[in-house]
């Protein structure tokens, strides 16, 4: 089990302690409710997001780091779309990620704004 | 903090781990096992994706090695500008973090009818799919002499590791004054920009220390890879030094001659004190013995998914696939992993299928403070790949362009080898 997920079901095992038998099932049948209305275009998107990602990690860290390649993770949907775009168009230079905002639909680019978005989130919380 | 899939993100919230379990690991059905067969950038890469991607596939990667010395940068460590040990990697972390079952075991023997894979210590193991990256083999006989023991004096140096530390030796040995001659093999070979960044960071080593030193590259080709780009560094950085002598010019590289230190074309005979000769090349021995070639000596593969044309079940990534118009290079062996990768979860565990996306990008040195770079993005369809989109520097880019590609070399050095090994 990879170490982030790990962290999670920990903490995660923390706060069931904290709560009587009762609550633990409410929650469990709210969370399994919302878990299949949620989970198909959830899980698709997120599928995209992570494929798509995965691209992207051949050169930027996903980890926070980023010695000479910025990172990318932790900006805003809108200022990932602004920046794809303005490269895509030229306005901005940096010939690589031309190529790559190139190769990318628009609706693709709105999948991984999404996706670095909600990653940045999630570290935040950590 | 580094995993951020499929996995990861139905863990988000504690309670959500229970709604996403996945079918096949609630049922306690058996695994699908993958075996990933070589190591390299290729292998590793697709072994941590297919890990990362489903807990419903068993991983095996198998790969003689311990560590692994990556090609790409090995020039920097030919001109000082890196150690060979900052250019090595392990599989801990494949392990460790990802739960890959490494075996550090060579495979002598794939049996695509039985599904199962030999290794030479004795074990035999089954398989639902292999994904195979065996790299480069070089061709039998196209150089007279040039056989094993030819290349422990005239290193290849085109598998990075003991034959990159000989060739380093050998160029700090020779006087100055002495020649070097490079052999650069024909199309295709792995690394286009290779060879003539080789020559341009030896002409940076010998700049400093042998200045009187000389560099001949003989050719297999009649022209070579950003070939105008190459000759203009060489002209500002090392005037002299470098002479280039096209196929059309030596009529094609015949033999060697070791004790002499000898390399004869079809035209001549040149004496070299440090020869570094890369031959012509081809899918690496197992993707031969396994029939996953055609007459190219090449593995032809299914674009979409990697999957080897002539024998089912058996994917091929990397430096053998013949991947269309790709480049052979590790960033393409990186792209292609993670497209087999997909490809492989969708097949086996259910997962959605999106259009792959198949990338190449290359820093190359021409100097310590000037690189160059390519990017280049392809459209694979069910028939071939095709090159999309296509960018490399050009002759007068300003300076401080290529000094910022030096700086962006080493963050993308650092952040590749983390998505590969990491």
């Amino acid at each position: 089990m990879p170490g982030g997920s790990t962290a999670v079901s920990a903490t995660a095992g923390h706060r069931q302690s904290a709560l009587s038998l009762h609550q633990i099932v409410a929650l469990l049948m709210v969370a399994s409710l919302l878990v299949s209305v949620a989970k198909r275009s959830f899980a698709a998107d997120n599928d995209q997001g992570a494929q798509l990602a995965a691209t992207c990690a051949a050169c930027h860290r996903l980890d926070g780091h980023d010695r000479g390649i910025p990172s990318i993770v932790g900006l805003s949907e809108e200022q990932f779309v602004t920046v794809m775009r303005a490269f895509k168009s030229g306005e901005r230079s940096g010939p690589i990620m031309r190529t790559m905002a190139r190769s990318l639909s628009n609706e693709e680019i709105a999948t991984l704004a999404r996706y670095f978005a909600a990653r940045g989130k999630e570290t935040q919380r950590r | 903090m580094t995993c951020w899939t499929r996995r990861q993100f139905s863990c988000l919230a504690g309670a959500m781990c229970i709604g996403a379990l996945r079918p096949q690991a609630a049922r306690g059905q058996a695994k699908a096992r993958i075996i990933v067969i070589g190591g390299g950038v290729g292998g590793a890469t697709a072994a941590k994706y297919l890990a990362l991607g489903s807990e419903a596939l068993h991983v095996t990667l198998v790969e003689p090695k311990a560590r692994y010395t990556t090609c790409f940068f090995s020039n920097l460590y030919l001109a000082g500008l890196r150690s060979l040990e900052s250019l090595t990697h392990g599989y801990e972390t494949l392990a460790q973090r990802y739960g890959v079952n490494v075996v550090h075991d060579a495979v002598t023997a794939i049996d695509p009818l039985a599904k199962n894979v030999s290794l030479e210590g004795g074990a035999q193991l089954s398989y639902d799919r292999v994904v195979l990256a065996p790299g480069i083999a070089f061709r039998a006989g196209v150089i007279d002499g040039y056989d094993d023991a030819a290349m422990q004096i005239m290193p290849h140096a085109w598998t990075a590791g003991p034959q990159t530390e000989l060739l380093r030796q050998q160029l700090e040995s020779m006087a100055d004054g002495g020649v070097f001659v490079l052999v650069a093999p024909p199309d295709p070979f792995r690394c286009p920009p290779g060879p003539y960044e080789r020559a341009s960071l030896i002409a940076y080593y010998f700049k400093q220390y042998k200045p009187r030193a000389k560099i001949l590259i003989l050719d297999a080709k009649d022209s070579f890879f950003a070939q105008d780009v190459f000759e203009d560094g060489w002209n500002r950085h090392y005037p002299g030094m470098i002479e280039w002598l096209p196929g059309q010019f030596t009529g094609g590289i015949r033999a060697v001659d070791v004790k002499g230190r000898l390399i004869k074309t079809a035209a001549d005979t040149f004496k070299a004190d440090v020869a570094n000769v890369i031959p012509a090349q081809e899918a690496g021995r197992l993707a031969q013995q396994t029939r996953l070639v055609d007459q190219s000596g090449w593995c032809p593969i299914d674009p979409m998914t990697f999957e080897s044309k002539l024998q089912p079940g058996i994917h091929v990534i990397g430096d053998a696939a013949k991947a269309g118009n790709m480049a052979k290079s590790a960033f393409a062996s990186n792209s292609q992993a993670k497209v087999c990768a997909f490809a492989i979860l969708a097949a086996l565990t259910g997962s959605e299928r999106f259009a792959p996306h198949l990338f190449n990008t290359c820093f190359t040195l021409l100097a310590a403070d000037d690189a160059v770079t390519s990017a280049i993005s392809y459209n694979a369809d069910p028939e071939t790949i095709k090159v999309n989109d296509f960018f490399l520097s050009k002759v007068g880019d300003n300076a401080e362009a290529r000094r910022e590609a030096v700086r962006e070399a080493d963050g993308w050095y650092a952040a590749f080898t983390h998505d590969i090994f990491g």
